[in-house]
């Protein structure tokens, strides 16, 4: 099963992504993928914090993946938590020693292994696209992938739900 | 509580007036309105303002949406979504719109209903069961 969850700041969409792994059951492993590289930023370190201290309780196995989703090893039965995607694209494009203008399609067939090896993954994304601001072009390009990645990943999704202020909306 | 979001200028204050019978003199504006105002009005708009100023003046935001939950639980709440588009370069624009979801995340959770209005046009996201 794959599901994507959007949505915007602040919104719950972690919290939503995390009850629906727990509804899955307990025989599964869960596996949480975590893409931030905190470096020394303290906003991206207390996310983190925060992250951990509620995930403490539910039994996740923590895999650090920044980058590459092709390098992630899973146990049998997964179900993965994949936060987020955003983060994954940014880290792919702008980082010293990342993949460049194929971050997109390392992203997308990084996710298709991981979606053929697990049981079940769950992705959580970003509506990063509604603010009607005009960016300069390598920001253009990170939302262009993020759109084309987006949807792709919404063609082979079984559920798609918006998270607004806690409230799922279902788009599919 | 009742609740209406959705994009800026995207017709979400007069939406509210229509579907709940709101008077201009009903409402006030999170902008501009004290903290008296704010827990006797029927309605208030631009409430992702009050946590602008929440944040200017040092106060707790989400202590804020206890004591509105607490003193006007009946108040209809209007409140542009704020936290779509590209993540801001300036942090104290991050933690504007992070707070001001986790603000509204907490009033959501206690409003019995939520509409989001799309160019005028209202959808009920949430409706408590019952009413």
């Amino acid at each position: 099963m794959v599901h994507l969850i959007t949505g915007g700041a602040g919104c719950g969409k972690s919290e939503y992504a995390e009850q629906q792994i727990l509804s899955l059951g307990e025989d599964r492993n869960r596996i949480y993928i975590a893409t931030m590289i905190p470096g020394g930023d303290p906003e991206n370190l207390e996310r983190i914090r925060r992250h951990r201290e509620r995930r403490s309780s539910m039994g996740f196995q923590t895999i650090e993946c920044p980058k590459d989703l092709g390098q992630v090893e899973l146990p049998e039965n997964s179900a993965v938590l994949l936060e987020d995607i955003p983060n994954l694209l940014a880290n792919a494009l702008f980082m010293p020693n990342g993949s460049g203008i194929h971050a997109g399609s390392m992203i997308l067939s990084g996710f298709r292994r991981l979606v053929s090896e697990a049981r079940d993954v769950i992705a959580v994304t970003d509506d990063v696209f509604c603010d009607g601001c005009e960016y300069q072009d390598s920001t253009k390009l990170y939302m262009q992938l993020l759109g084309l990645i987006s949807q792709d990943i919404v063609c082979e999704a079984d559920h798609v739900t918006e998270v607004v202020y806690g409230i799922p909306v279902v788009l599919k | 509580m009742k609740m209406v979001t959705g994009g800026a200028f995207e017709g979400k204050t007069s939406y509210a007036m229509r579907v709940f019978g709101l008077r201009d003199a009903d409402i006030v504006d999170g902008s501009s309105c004290s903290r008296y105002d704010l827990f006797h009005t029927k309605a208030v708009k631009h409430a992702e303002q009050l946590v602008k100023r929440c944040l200017r003046e040092g106060d707790d935001v989400l202590e804020l949406a206890d004591q509105l939950i607490r003193l006007n639980p009946g108040i209809i709440v209007i409140v542009n979504e704020i936290g779509c588009g590209v993540i801001p370069v300036d942090p104290a624009d991050r933690n504007y719109r992070e707070l001001t979801g986790r603000f509204c995340t907490k009033l959501a959770s206690y409003a019995d209903e939520v509409h989001r209005v799309t160019y005028g046009q209202g959808i009920v996201i949430k409706k408590a069961e019952g009413e």
